[in-house]
């Protein structure tokens, strides 16, 4: 086990140096002079170079490259343009609270998919089954953007059942009592569940099936297990794929739930990458998506660590 | 019945009856007319058409045919290991329950692994793959109640695992299934069909999936527990070899129906019907020249495509007119041995054929040992379809 | 169950011999209430669901098409005196937005922008992601893991964000928005591709074709490409709901089209500022895009399932 997670780890160095690739790229690819737009128009050639030499853009392209990995190494994702402030710990702040939303919609897609999984596999051929089909297919075709408004106006503008915005901090100083965190989780927690909702159901359906059908099961019937525990069984064996697409819906959420978060104010991670947008502000969106995609680097290796202890066959 | 208790008292207690003898008093489970029928959007399988056995306690009777024959359909439908797409006729009487055919489901369960127990095919399909050897076994065991605590379980588990010669039980009880070879898997899954000492065994191409040498080890492991125990077992094989080493009794099956029946020596040493001929032909003996093997020519016969008369006919290398016109009953030979087949009993006396060619007409053209008239076969001239996968030429 | 295997074939004896009870696979306990097994034969015909929503899409690209023929007014003319009227009011089906301009005008000149920017990814991503499938698939052993492993990059990153981020990049606009959705919906359809390409690659016909000296370009073109096609093809289609959501949501960040020009997106992010004075309006193109998304992704799944072709649930 400890082999396998070590040889996990060591095909996540290479992921990871990709990502940091990529995101070098699109810093890279932004058109316009960098230097130019810091001086300004009246900036003196001499200043000019000075500044060039400065920011290292006078370098080869891989030596820029290596210097910003070392600097990204050191938690130094630049500043931002607009706050004036360091671009990470700003963003990181935003990044809980779009943990806590992304967890809450995971559970509630977690547990809403295999409900719906279940029943579509099991309950076959009747109206239960066609259902709950049905309804995975229009939830993994649903933009959080509409499901967010739509829940907006039927549940929450006008009659108030939930807040539709107006949500702090869910950790640190000035976070809000559980009970009202819940309250606000609620709408934006399902607009963004509804996605990875449907997808779970689709694949627990699949491989529910595809369970059912194995020889295995003719073979516990033959000993005399009641229908639920074969179930049981056939549902066990399901859970090794349903976690690795489970556990990719969560990095998903992570770095996805931008639009829920500005449907509903939520002030995460994606949140903050919206307002940057309007204010061109880079550096912050960049560290936005590096952060997101550590994290869906991480949650990928939890994931593939939880696959080997549920599936002794991969444990190599 | 015996149990299995410990490993010292081993292969010299033989049962009281483990001798075939072939009173029926000692029939443990009785098919009549048994009929298997699996219909799906529109298409029907008759795949079983009307099996009359007995099995007796200590006693391994075989089914021997080929792919399609019914074999197997006949054994899983004894369990009634079939959906709603299958439905049976005629009656499965477990001795001291009833009809099985007629129990509900609840009933079955009860039946399913302390009554009757099944032997899968490939041991590695058999197995759940996510949980250990162990866990498998004491499953069963406190499913049926057959130990009083967990822990007994556990003891038990382990102590069934050593008696089906795994060397250490302790590993195999913590081993997870692909951490097994072929053989032990399938030593595990016998381990966990007799668990609950149950009085019938059913084994469907226990060998099958497994090397040539472990199929030895593991035709041993059967007998020997076998005849400890006392079960009875139906044996469903492809294989002559496997017949020939194991079996009591052999019943060859040909598109649904039994063909021949009897004492196995006597069966495959002196097969009556032309089909068994044809199939001890074409396996390979030692000693006998390759040119002398044959294989039996064409196919069987083909969902909806049953020839009129014998199913056997069109391959046969004797049929003649009547065989293509009624279809043969079983008929009982010297020896305690059945057959159907018209050159048995094809005799000079015209009208005397003529008035058995009417009868084979009606509905119910099966007439066992001891048939009991069961319910009314679904099987009309009209509407009988025989199953035929993949047809092979040669049985072996 | 295929129909070849109901007739039959007198093939060598194989080692685990099949019986009646694995031609009729029946899962199941006795009682009554249990599943049926996979059908006999499976229909070749798109279900109703899928017919209905192909129906439907058909509906929006002739809206799309047509838009100067049946939007009843300018979408951008303003008319500050008219501002957010109800639904079916003085002539406005779908009622007026925070400037006074036609909803369903908005809607139908929407179609447009929204459409292209969801379906040109598709097609541009299509084309390069068979390429890089063909050449991973039929180059050498190091040239595919060098194509596949850069690939594998991309599913490092939650694509939603991936896209904005290089939109974000490369500054607001369709084209951007575009060469965006292109990048992360190319490595899905390269992965489905090479899978593809292997899978022929090992038929038989290859074998003679390159035997006969066919050339690499020949045997790609010729031969791989016509048997790929049909499920590179299909996965595609089942990507365009998808990317259209996508498309609009880059619209509604403000990385797509400039207003006023009347885009899905853009629309719902303009008119979200209306959820309590005028909730239905501020509906309408929220509700669209999830009509439309749901019935592009029904008309895809069933032509998925017509033709039983996976690819990875992105």
């Amino acid at each position: 086990m400890i082999r396998f997670l070590l040889r996990r780890l060591g095909l996540a160095v290479p992921t990871l140096l990709g990502v940091s690739l990529v995101i070098f790229v699109t810093i890279r690819i932004v058109p316009g002079d960098p230097v130019a737009s810091l001086l300004g128009p009246t900036g003196s050639p001499e200043a000019r170079v000075e500044l060039t030499h400065k920011l290292g853009l006078d370098q080869p392209i891989p030596v820029q490259y290596v210097t910003w990995l070392g600097r990204v190494g050191q938690g130094d994702l630049g500043r931002s343009i607009a706050k004036q402030t360091d671009a990470l710990p700003y963003v990181w702040e935003a990044f809980r609270n779009t943990i806590t939303l992304s967890l809450f919609a995971a559970a509630v897609a977690i547990v809403g998919g295999i409900a719906l999984g279940v029943i579509a596999a099991t309950r076959r051929g009747k109206v239960a089954s066609a259902i709950s089909s049905g309804v995975s297919l229009f939830a993994v075709s649903a933009p959080q953007y509409s499901v967010g408004l739509i829940l907006i106006v039927y549940l929450a503008a006008g009659r108030g059942w939930f807040p539709t915005g107006g949500m702090r901090n869910t950790t640190g100083a000035d976070a809000g009592t559980v009970a009202d965190l819940i309250r606000h989780l609620w709408l934006p927690g399902l607009s963004a569940a509804l996605v990875p909702l449907g997808i779970i159901a689709r694949m627990v359906r699949s491989s529910m099936l595809d369970a059912l059908s194995a020889d295995f099961v003719e073979a516990l019937r033959s000993r005399g297990l009641p229908e639920w525990k074969i179930r049981w069984h056939a549902f066990h064996n399901t859970l090794p794929s349903v976690l690795t697409i489970a556990g990719l819906q969560v990095g998903y959420l992570l770095g996805g739930v931008i639009f829920v978060e500005v449907v509903f104010s939520w002030p995460g991670l994606g949140l903050v990458v919206f307002q940057s947008i309007s204010q061109r502000d880079l550096p912050v969106i960049q560290a936005g998506v590096l952060v997101s995609a550590l994290a869906f680097v991480v949650i990928n290796l939890i994931v593939d660590t939880l696959h080997g202890l549920l599936d002794p066959r991969i444990r190599r | 019945m015996t149990t299995l208790t410990t490993t010292s008292d081993a292969d010299t207690d033989a049962s009281p009856d483990s001798s075939p003898t072939d009173g029926d008093n000692t029939t443990t489970l009785r098919l009549r007319d048994l009929h298997t029928t699996f219909s799906s959007r529109g298409l029907t399988v008759h795949a079983v058409r009307g099996v009359d056995l007995d099995l007796h306690p200590g006693e391994i009777t075989v089914l021997l045919g080929e792919s399609g024959s019914g074999k197997s359909v006949t054994a899983k439908s004894i369990m009634r290991l079939y959906g709603a797409n299958a439905s049976f006729a005629g009656t499965v009487v477990l001795d001291g329950r009833g009809d099985l055919l007629a129990a509900g489901p609840k009933e079955m369960l009860s039946v399913r692994g302390p009554e009757i127990a099944l032997i899968p095919q490939d041991p590695s399909a058999a197995l759940d793959p996510l949980r250990r050897i162990g866990a498998q076994i004491v499953e069963v065991l406190r499913q049926h109640k057959a130990v009083p605590s967990r822990a007994a379980a556990k003891a038990r588990a382990l102590e069934l695992l050593g008696q089906v010669g795994i060397p250490d039980p302790a590993r195999v009880y913590r081993s997870f299934p692909h951490e097994l070879s072929g053989g032990m898997r399938q030593r595990a899954v016998i381990a966990i069909a007799v668990s609950c000492d149950p009085r019938v065994l059913i084994a469907d191409e226990p060998t099958t999936a497994l090397d040539v040498t472990v199929q030895a080890q593991i035709l041993a492991l059967f007998r020997s527990l076998i005849d400890r125990m006392g079960s009875a077992v139906l044996l469903v094989t492809h294989d002559v070899g496997v017949a020939e080493e194991v079996g009591d009794r052999i019943g060859v099956m040909y598109a649904g129906r039994i063909v021949e029946y009897g004492p196995a020596a006597e069966v495959l040493g002196d097969p009556r019907h032309p089909y068994t001929r044809a199939l001890l032909d074409s396996i390979p003996t030692p000693g006998v020249e390759r040119g002398q093997l044959r294989s039996i020519t064409g196919q069987p016969p083909v969902s909806g495509e049953l020839p009129p008369g014998c199913a056997f006919a069109p391959r046969c290398p004797e049929a003649h007119d009547r065989c293509r016109a009624a279809d043969p009953v079983l008929v009982d030979l010297p020896g305690r041995r059945l057959a159907a087949c018209h050159l048995l009993t094809d005799d000079p006396d015209d009208t005397d054929t003529d008035t058995d060619t009417d009868s084979t007409a009606g509905p119910d053209s099966t007439a066992g040992p001891d048939s009991t008239g069961g319910p009314d076969s679904t099987a009309t001239e009209t509407s009988v379809e025989t199953p035929a996968p993949a047809g092979e030429e040669s049985a072996a | 169950m295929t129909a070849t295997q109901l007739v039959g074939d007198d093939t060598a004896p194989t080692p685990t011999e099949p019986t009646a009870a694995d031609v009729i696979p029946a899962p199941g306990d006795g009682s009554p209430s249990e599943a049926t097994p996979k059908p006999a034969l499976k229909r070749r015909r798109l279900g109703w669901p899928a017919r209905i929503a192909g129906g439907v899409c058909v509906t929006f690209l002739l809206a799309a098409l047509l838009a100067p023929l049946i939007a009843p007014y300018d979408p951008l003319a303003d008319d500050r005196s008219n501002r957010l009227q109800p639904f079916f009011s003085g002539g406005h089906l779908l009622g007026t937005d925070g400037q006074g301009r036609d909803v369903l005008s908005r809607v139908i000149w929407g179609a447009r922008p929204s459409i292209l920017t969801g379906l040109i990814p598709v097609f541009v991503a299509g084309i390069i992601g068979t390429l890089l499938g063909l050449v991973a698939g039929l180059g050498s052993h190091r040239l595919n893991t060098v194509i596949m492993r850069t690939l594998d990059v991309f599913y490092a990153f939650p694509a939603v964000l991936l896209a904005i981020a290089i939109a974000a990049a490369l500054g607001s606009g369709t084209s951007n928005a575009i060469i965006a959705l292109s990048v992360i919906l190319i490595p899905p359809i390269a992965r489905l591709a090479e899978s593809e390409v292997a899978r022929i690659r090992s038929a038989a016909f290859m074998e003679a074709a390159r035997v006969s000296g066919a050339g690499w370009w020949s045997i790609a073109l010729r031969h791989v490409l016509p048997n790929a096609a049909p499920a590179i093809v299909v996965y595609c289609t089942a990507l365009v709901g998808l990317s259209i959501v996508y498309a609009a949501g880059l619209g509604f960040l403000g990385l797509g089209v400039a207003p006023p020009t009347a885009e899905w997106g853009l629309m719902v992010n303009d008119l979200r500022q209306f959820t309590f004075s005028s909730p239905g309006i501020s509906l309408v193109p929220a509700v669209v895009i999830l009509i439309a998304s749901v019935a592009f992704n029904v008309f895809g799944d069933g032509l998925r399932d017509l033709l039983d072709v996976k690819g990875d649930g992105r």
